[in-house]
């Protein structure tokens, strides 16, 4: 029986991907794909708690959290369209501006 | 009678500040002097009309204004005329008065000539105050004031440059003045305490007031007091171990030698002693009493000591001070109050006399100071030579001249208080002063012409300096004849000094015993120094290689002591505190500064502009955070 | 006439706005101009003054945001009037002896301007809250004219300056505010008000972290043994002008600080505190004195005996008797005019020679007598000469703490001998002995600028060393009600005690 533990371990496992993602990724649009890993992780726990507890609220959460990402993504793949025709390259070395 | 105060107190400001504002600027100008010296004969008018009354009609108390009020403290501008200080007024107006006259033809060749004048008489103004104030507090003004003028008139020639001190043990005027303000610091020091004792103690700082309240303190507060007052006058009076300054002040111009280090400031100490008698004579301070007599004895003879074998003719006539000061502080320690005065009163008049004619001396040997390169100058200076020998005769005590009534006096109280050992020194000292004051005469006026080999062209002082100088000389031959009248005069004031019948059959021979100890001591001076062709005095290497003649040529070899021990430490030390205060205590705060900016520097590099390392750096404050809360929740 | 003080304290700064469309050329007659009118109103001030009224005059209070009992609240005592007038005369003399060709003048007369009114507002406020706002806004100007005006290390010095007395001060924020916390625990009321502070009864253990929080302010300002390493680094690379107002007034922002809050208000943590401040104070003294005396620049022997005199009027801070703690404030006042015009006269040196190593001088007193005069005329009142403006205060803050500490005050007293050292020496290197430095020989003596700004220090020195009366009455009004105010309050017996109430009571 696939019982809330396996959901939440199979969140966990994504979200730990996705953070690997992000902190191991040099790509820009790679970075953006990690990040949706991670969101999507967060989104099944949501929906597997809320299912657990009865409760819709998680699903709905989960819903909102979608519809964020998503327009999230089309403003940010066009910011990196933008990037792309500055830098030519979307490479995070290459692109960064600020020397500390 | 009150103007007549402020005449006498005013007179010598008003010529100071007619010298020092309207002719500071301006070349010498003869008028400063004529002003300033009838400006201080002014003022000795005025003592001498004030001293008649006193002796008349009792003392006279003035107060101005209130100088200082806040809390319980209240400190007037207040001044008493008694019989105290109406001796002491006589004495520093008559002597000021005639070293006011000299320094007319003795600084006129000086170019600040006017300059001169304005600290000379700003300096009586302050030893005016000293002498009438009716309070410690008003004491301390003029204390103080003196010092300045003693600096600024020791460092007169400042210009002069600094010497090595083996060549000039007063290295230079600027250095001597210095070193005499400092040293009175001191002192000072001492004296404050004294004043704060007493205000604390007595609520007051009036003479009459505190006076009435001393007998009610414990005895161990009125020994403090004692003490503490007594290191004040140690300081400006010289006493050992604060004495080294004196004979540095030398450096000053001889009229300034005369006034202020022989006749008056250095008699201060001595006036405090006196004023402080109620003090000094009460039964629970004995003991300190005791030491001020014992310490002046030592003096005396410790100052005569070295006066036997120094060659600059105002370092004797200094070191004499100093002995005779040591006799002053044994008779008001062993409580003969007023023979101390009448001695102080005596020996301004023959040592400003001594000290004129040094002035002359030097004058004429374009400042020549060695003995050694003088000699039969009689023949050239017969005025300065009369006055030279009439004032030694004073100092060495021979009969009926003004020293040997006053220091008869003292050494016959000494015998008189069992004191002996401090009688035998005064004895012995009484004779070394014979022997050195006219080793000096006889130098410088008797014997081989040594200056002629060395080019110099001695002519005496105008003639109206020598006649203003005779009243000193009268005073020197003629002023112990009054001692019996100013007895009289004085015992109003001061304790009466009488001494007792088991000594009273004595003191012939006392006397002739100081009598014949001084003649010899003349003899000896005579035999060695006055001969002229084959008994012509020759210097004896030998005898100044022997440790005995360079220790005491030396003056013990204190001064160098107290460069050594103290000066150079004192120099080290402050060198050593400004490293430290550079790298410790400013380091410390640099290190803060530092360990402030060196963080911020590090950390700086985190922000380098790199999407994926705040990233990376994000994930680990993250990760922090969570280990925080799961540490927190398992603890808590 | 009745807010009087607001004038005082924004005539200044409304002048200074102005100042900016002022022609550049007429700068300095217009900041003269501002400068006389703000010291003549001071001395209106002085003339208007209740002289037998030791409590707050010319009060004027109104809220600013009465949730919090912040108000503008001024008023003056004995205490506050003279530091005020002799901060508006320090200003105007200083303004006087500017150069005509200093760079920027029209900065320079804003900035001072600017100045001015943060120091009258210091000494003038009575609520916690404007008293830190003014403490906090002088450090900008004078943080502007030691670096913009100063030498070569002068941005170090500036920034030294500025972080190290802004630390302290921000520490003494948190004293405040807690002490405000406190008040309202007490009452129930918001207050900022220093007189409701007054009557604020603390726990020993509140006054003594409060005392500790009011110490790291002041005692940096002071600037008290070992906080003291910005201000010789400060003087050494200030203008003259900022080093003048610097020793004369910022530095009395401390020790009034102590006088205005610590004592009143935390009489008990005051005396418990004695021992260790009268610790740091003869440090302060001797150390410093000391340090001076192995200085080579002439400047910094000044910069660090003012160091050595503040110690001295700690001392009489907590001397906790009338006689000690009106010598203090006196003090403040004769240190003021003294280094002021010792920091002016070094200034006037360095302006003909470019340099203030003494190793350069040497036998000045031949060229330039009138400057050796007034020189030996505040040297004499540096070193505490009787009849002269040091002499009073000094001799009444060691006469004081005698009654404190015997031992303490002959460690302290040890001022006039290592003091006069030091002084002394400085003389005799700079303007005694030969002049053997060509450069020395041809110079000018003081030009008619430099007398107008030194001639008055000259005569105050004379007159209120000789007749001290007129400015030690109100002092000592005021402060016998602060201590009679300080018993009153005190909690504890040892306090009472060791406070000494003046048999002649306050009026």
């Amino acid at each position: 029986m696939i019982g809330v533990n396996h959901y939440l371990i199979l969140s966990g496992l994504l979200f730990s991907i996705g953070f690997m993602g992000v902190l191991r990724r040099k790509n820009l649009l790679m970075l953006f794909f990690a990040t949706e890993v991670m969101l999507n992780a967060v989104n099944i726990a949501f929906a597997a708690i809320g299912s657990y507890y009865g409760d819709l609220s998680g699903q709905m959460f989960a819903f909102f959290v979608i519809a964020v990402a998503a327009s999230e993504v089309a403003v940010g793949l066009g910011l990196l369209i933008l990037l792309y025709k500055k830098y030519g390259s979307l490479d995070l070395d290459v692109i960064s501006s600020m020397k500390g | 009678m009150e103007n007549l105060v402020y005449v006498a107190l005013f007179a010598p400001f008003v010529g100071s500040l007619f010298a020092g504002l309207f002719f500071a600027r301006s070349p010498k100008t003869h008028l400063v002097g004529v002003v300033n010296s009838t400006l201080i004969a002014v003022a000795f008018i005025a003592a001498v009309t004030l001293a008649l009354h006193v002796a008349e009609h009792g003392p006279i108390h003035v107060t101005m204004m209130t100088w200082i009020g806040i809390g319980d403290l209240n400190i007037p501008f207040g001044f008493l005329v008694d019989e105290v200080s109406v001796t002491m007024m006589l004495v520093v107006t008559l002597v000021s008065t005639i070293v006011h006259i000299y320094s007319t033809g003795y600084m006129d060749h000086d170019k600040s000539y006017n300059r001169f004048f304005a600290y000379l008489s700003a300096f009586v103004f302050s030893m005016m105050i000293l002498v009438m104030s009716d309070n410690f507090a008003g004491l301390f003004i003029g204390w103080e004031g003196v010092g300045v003028c003693s600096w600024l008139l020791i460092g007169f020639w400042y210009q002069k440059e600094d010497r090595p001190f083996e060549e000039n043990p007063s290295i230079s005027p600027s250095w001597a003045a210095n070193e005499a303000f400092i040293m009175n610091r001191i002192a000072d020091l001492g004296m404050l305490v004294g004043i704060f004792l007493i205000y604390w103690n007595t609520g007051s700082l009036q003479y009459d007031v505190v006076f009435d309240k001393l007998p009610h303190l414990a005895d161990g507060l009125l020994v403090s007091i004692a003490i503490a007052l007594f290191i004040g006058a140690m300081g400006k009076s010289a006493q050992f171990p604060l004495h080294t300054w004196l004979t540095d002040a030398m450096e000053g111009p001889t009229p300034v030698s005369a006034l202020i280090h022989a006749a008056t400031m250095v008699t201060a100490g001595v006036f405090l002693v006196i004023r402080a008698n109620p003090l000094y004579s009460l039964e629970a301070v004995h003991g300190v009493s005791m030491f001020i007599a014992s310490l002046g004895a030592f003096v005396a003879f410790y100052a005569a000591s070295m006066a036997l074998s120094a060659r600059d003719i105002k370092r004797i006539v200094a070191l004499s001070t100093l002995s005779q000061l040591g006799y002053m502080f044994a008779a008001a320690g062993l409580g003969a109050y007023w023979i101390a005065l009448f001695h102080l009163a005596a020996h301004a008049f023959f040592k400003a006399l001594l000290f004129l004619g040094a002035g002359n001396v030097m004058h004429a040997m374009d400042d020549e100071l060695d003995i050694f390169k003088m000699g039969g100058l009689k023949k050239v200076m017969m005025g300065s030579y009369i006055y030279m020998f009439i004032a030694s005769f004073a100092l060495a005590g021979l009969p009926f001249m003004a020293g040997f009534y006053s220091k008869d006096a003292i050494i016959e109280s000494a015998f008189n208080d069992g004191s002996y050992i401090i009688w035998f020194i005064l004895v012995v000292t009484a004779g070394m002063t014979a022997f050195y004051s006219f080793r000096q005469v006889f130098f410088t006026f008797h014997g081989e012409e040594r200056y002629k080999a060395l080019g110099f062209h001695p002519h005496d002082m105008y003639k109206y300096v020598l006649v203003a100088m005779s009243p000193l000389a009268i005073l020197a031959i003629s002023f112990g004849w009054f001692m019996d009248s100013y007895h009289e005069f004085i015992i109003k004031n001061l304790p009466d000094y009488e001494m007792s019948h088991h000594t009273e059959h004595l003191a012939p021979y006392l006397g002739g015993l100081v009598i014949i100890l001084a003649v010899t001591g003349i003899v000896i001076a005579y035999k060695k120094y006055a001969g002229t062709g084959e008994n012509a005095w020759k210097r004896d290497e030998e005898f100044e290689k022997s440790f005995i003649y360079r220790l005491v040529a030396n003056q013990y070899y204190v001064p160098q002591f107290y460069d050594q021990y103290i000066v150079q430490p004192y120099k080290i030390a402050s060198a050593k505190f400004w490293e430290i205060d550079k790298a410790v205590v400013d380091g410390f705060v640099d290190f803060i500064g530092k360990g402030a900016y060196k963080t911020g520097d590090v950390s700086r590099r985190m922000q380098n502009g790199n999407l994926s390392s705040y990233l990376n750096w994000m994930g680990v404050g993250a990760l922090i955070l969570v280990l925080i809360a799961v540490i927190s929740s398992v603890i808590g | 006439m009745d807010n009087i003080l607001s004038i005082l304290i924004f005539f200044p700064a409304l002048a200074g706005l102005l100042g900016f469309v002022v022609d550049k050329h007429s700068a300095k007659v217009y900041g003269i101009a501002v400068a006389s009118i703000e010291l003549l109103l001071s001395l209106g001030l002085w003339a208007k003054f209740d002289t037998t009224n030791g409590g707050m005059q010319f009060v004027e209070k109104s809220d600013i945001i009465p949730q919090f009992g912040i108000s503008y609240n001024v008023g003056v005592d004995g205490i506050s009037l003279f530091i005020v007038i002799m901060a508006a005369l320090i200003t105007l003399l200083g303004i006087i002896l500017l150069r005509d060709n200093t760079k920027n003048m029209k900065n320079m007369i804003v900035s001072l301007l600017f100045l001015e009114m943060t120091m009258v507002g210091v000494f003038l406020t009575l609520d916690a809250i404007m008293f830190y706002l003014f403490w906090e806004l002088s450090l900008v100007p004078m943080l502007y004219i030691i670096g913009a005006w100063g030498g070569p290390d002068r941005v170090y010095a500036a920034v030294k300056f500025f972080l190290y007395t802004f630390a302290g001060s921000l520490i003494m924020l948190v004293g405040l505010l807690a002490t405000a916390y406190l008040y309202h625990e007490a009452t129930g009321d918001w207050s900022f008000s220093i007189l409701d502070w007054y009557t604020l009864e603390l726990t020993e253990t509140q006054q003594f972290w409060l005392f500790l929080a009011f110490f790291a302010g002041f005692a940096i300002k002071v600037p008290m043994f070992p906080f003291h390493t910005w201000l010789p680094w400060a003087h050494g690379q200030a203008p003259t002008i900022g080093s003048v107002i610097l020793a004369a007034v910022l530095l009395k922002m401390g020790t009034y600080g102590f006088v205005r809050f610590s004592l009143p208000i935390l009489p008990d943590a005051s005396v418990t505190f004695t021992p260790f401040i009268m610790m740091l104070s003869i440090i302060m003294v001797i150390y410093t004195a000391m340090v001076a005396f192995a200085q080579k620049d002439m400047k910094q022997v000044i910069a660090y005996s003012s160091v050595s005199h503040m110690g001295v009027i700690m001392l009489g801070v907590f001397a906790m008797n009338a006689e000690g703690l009106g010598g203090s404030v006196f003090l403040m006042l004769s240190h003021g005019i003294v280094s002021g015009a010792l920091f002016m006269l070094v200034g006037v040196i360095y302006e003909r020679r470019g340099t203030k190593l003494m190793s350069e001088f040497g036998g000045l007193a031949a060229s330039m007598p009138v400057y050796a005069t007034i020189f030996g005329v505040m040297l004499m009142a540096a070193v505490g000469l009787p009849l002269t403006i040091g002499f009073v205060g000094e001799f009444l803050v060691l006469l004081g703490f005698y009654n404190v500490s015997p031992l303490g005050t002959v460690l302290a007293g040890s001022t006039i001998i290592i003091g006069a050292v030091y002084m002394l020496v400085l003389y005799k290197r700079s303007f005694f002995g030969p002049l053997t430095n060509e450069k020395n020989k041809d110079l000018e003596d003081l030009d008619k600028r430099e007398l107008t700004a030194l001639i008055p220090l000259v005569l105050i020195v004379v007159w209120l060393g000789v007749y001290p009366k007129p400015v030690l009455e109100p002092i000592d009004n005021s402060v016998k009600l602060l201590l009679t105010q300080m018993e009153k309050k005190a909690i504890s017996t040892e306090t009472k005690e060791a406070i000494v109430i003046s048999k002649k009571e306050a009026k």
